[in-house]
């Protein structure tokens, strides 16, 4: 090889951006398609809010805040509407919160274990069977203990294959259309439990819908506490139920109220159910906020309001669908917002 | 979690306390209360419809081209013709929609942009549906009348109904695909940027197949959200069951007609009533089909890179 004047330009070449490919107008065009995409997608955000802003803030007021429902566009406004949300989230929350925290510790602590770890179990509890029997025990406390043997036995065979059918069930319920649980509302809460198409009703089908969706975000937040939290509680002599109550679901519970607000947000505007369900959309009175009085409280919420305002040709309602719209947005944003100040304040990074 | 618990001959954990049993009988419960929800579903989706099939034939029901319950004409297939209508509709503006900002986020943007427009893009995912039915209504139907693509004077259509579906299921495809397809191990693209690729090569022929699973997978779970969507297409698309394959017509899915027969008050026994368990019945079943399907794409087609 030469030395001397070629070698340079290699050298210059070498420190060039590899990035800096001479590119084929393919390329060019093929990022100008790609930011086309993301502009489409930007541009009617834009425009939706645009849209509902510059229909909606003319009648936004205090007065619209406070008024009831009207026939009349000048007068009507969403207090009725707000107020039954309040009672539905109150249902909502009283039914998903309890279930879907304690189905996340139950199948995240307790039911994911492995066949091995079931098996190891089995192993464990005949060993002390065997122990106890030779130092002479018996009576009611050994025939519990039969019990419980027996049971393990059938577990380790039956557990594995049934905790895998929960986890397939949960992802797939929250895929299922959220109308579908309108029907479900509709069938157990009114037709078979007997409730009037009340608040009560719309509140307890909100909270089976939102479930599934508090479970999976539940059980990530529980899955996020370290097992080392865990087996320290044991090691100190706590009980695996012990540990799990007092050291990992208070670990755990910023990020499972973190979900849970994220997931009653997607309640509060959810339509379809309540309208299945046997929501109105025109309220005579005002609804107590009385939790006890729901089930004799029409079924009215932000959503159904707006949706009987939006179905209707004349463009003062149209109009005041829009207003509709800017609060139950300001009240969706001001949910977002208190989930993430609680992740930001209270989650522990580990 | 297994491995570490206590070993069995040394330490033992705490004795057990007399309720703890039934507190874990609670827990576990509560764990079995998601199936019988879906048991529920089911349950009540084939029982509160069960009279319907003693009214209507089922080979009437998914033949028949009429849905005109006061002349018990219960033909299901233009419910189900609309709703199929408006997810395509949807799907072929998400799709390029959505993957393409997917690409660029992922392969193109700077860091700082895509922090800033991801949320942004959910925020669109997390909007009620009933406000993207207001928008149809309001804004995308009156610009397809000025630019005469639908006539003036018509409110109702599947095209609007489907465009808005579409814009209410790009960011489920731009979100899923994007994690996708960054979760394509660095070395890859490093690898064929050395052998001389040009980004859009890498994006195309490397990072897309790669992560093909995932974005399969957020495209056929978008098309189930479109297929049980409600409120945008009972607002944009109208209540009058028509079979057409004109996309500018209106025509009413399965989903716009329970919204209907529920405000009309049905009587609980009639057959209209036991008509939306009926539909509804269809409409869970394709939907968990879809589902399935996602299922099985992310199963076949995924690849795990070390």
């Amino acid at each position: 090889m030469t030395t001397g004047s070629a070698e340079l330009p290699v050298a210059a070449t070498a420190h060039r951006p590899l990035a800096k490919k001479r590119g084929r107008p393919g390329d060019a065009v093929f990022h100008g398609l790609l930011l086309t995409a993301l502009g489409i997608a930007l541009a009617a955000l834009a425009w939706l809010f645009i849209s509902i802003l510059s229909n909606g803030l003319g009648n936004l007021s205090w007065d619209f805040i406070t008024s009831r429902p009207s026939s009349n566009p000048a007068r009507a406004g969403f207090i009725s509407a707000l107020k039954g949300t309040l009672v539905l989230m109150f249902y909502t929350v009283l039914v998903a919160i309890p279930v879907g925290f304690a189905a996340a510790l139950y199948l995240e602590k307790f039911a994911s274990r492995t066949r091995d770890d079931l098996e190891a179990k089995l192993r464990r509890r005949e060993r002390r069977i065997a122990e106890r029997r030779a130092a002479g025990a018996g009576g009611p406390g050994m025939a519990f203990a039969q019990v419980r043997l027996a049971w393990s036995r059938v577990w380790v065979r039956v557990g594995p294959p049934v905790n895998h059918v929960l986890d397939v069930n949960i992802s797939n319920l929250a895929a299922v259309p959220s109308i579908i649980y309108g029907l479900l509302g509709l069938a157990l809460f009114v037709a078979i439990m007997g409730f009037s198409k009340s608040l009560l009703a719309g509140g307890l089908t909100l909270g089976v819908l939102v479930l599934p969706i508090i479970i999976i975000s539940a059980r990530e937040a529980v899955r996020a506490v370290p097992v080392s939290i865990e087996q320290g509680a044991m090691a100190l002599g706590a009980t695996r139920l012990q540990a799990v109550m007092r050291q990992v679901f208070p670990a755990a519970l910023p990020g499972m109220l973190t979900g849970s607000i994220l997931a009653l947000s997607r309640a509060i505007g959810e339509t379809a159910p309540l309208i299945v369900v046997g929501g109105v959309t025109y309220a005579t009175r005002e609804p107590s906020l009385n939790p006890l009085e729901a089930d004799a409280q029409p079924l009215f919420a932000m959503p159904l309001q707006i949706y009987s305002w939006a179905d209707r040709p004349q463009q003062a309602f149209l109009d005041l669908a829009a207003t509709g719209i800017i609060v139950l947005i300001a009240s969706l944003i001001v949910m977002n917002l208190l989930a993430i100040w609680l992740r930001n304040r209270y989650t522990r990074r580990w | 979690m297994s491995t570490l618990s206590p070993s069995p001959g040394g330490i033992r954990a705490g004795r057990r306390r007399p309720l703890e049993g039934v507190v874990l009988l609670l827990l576990g419960a509560a764990g079995v209360v998601s199936l019988l929800v879906t048991a529920g579903i089911v349950f009540t989706l084939f029982n509160e419809g069960s009279g319907f099939w003693r009214e209507v034939s089922v080979v009437g029901f998914f033949t028949g081209t009429d849905w005109f319950p006061v002349n018990d004409q219960f033909g299901v297939l233009p419910l189900l013709a609309a709703s199929l209508q408006i997810a395509a509709i949807a799907a072929l503006v998400a799709i390029p929609v959505g993957l393409g900002s997917a690409i660029y986020l992922s392969e193109y943007a700077p860091e700082r942009l895509r922090r800033v427009v991801k949320p942004i893009l959910e925020l669109l995912a997390g909007m009620p549906t009933i406000v993207l039915g207001y928008f149809a209504l309001e804004s995308i139907t009156p610009a397809f009348q000025n630019v005469g693509v639908i006539e003036s004077g018509r409110i109702y259509s599947m095209l609007s109904a489907g465009v808005v579906v579409g814009l209410l299921i790009t960011p489920t495809i731009a979100s899923l695909s994007e994690d996708a397809l960054r979760a394509v191990p660095r070395s890859m693209r490093e690898g064929a940027f050395g052998l001389g690729a040009t980004r859009r090569v890498v994006s195309t022929r490397i990072v897309l197949p790669a992560a093909l699973s995932g974005v399969m997978a957020s495209i056929v779970l978008a098309i189930s959200r479109a297929v049980g969507e409600t409120m945008a297409v009972t607002l944009a698309a109208g209540v009058q069951p028509n079979l057409t394959a004109d996309p500018r017509d209106p025509a009413q899915s399965i989903t716009a007609v329970i919204v209907q027969v529920s405000k009309g008050e049905a009587v609980r026994g009639s057959t209209i009533y036991e008509s939306i368990f009926a539909i509804g019945a269809v409409l869970f079943v394709v939907t968990l089909l879809i589902n399935l399907v996602a299922v099985a794409l992310v199963r076949r087609y995924r690849t795990i890179y070390q």
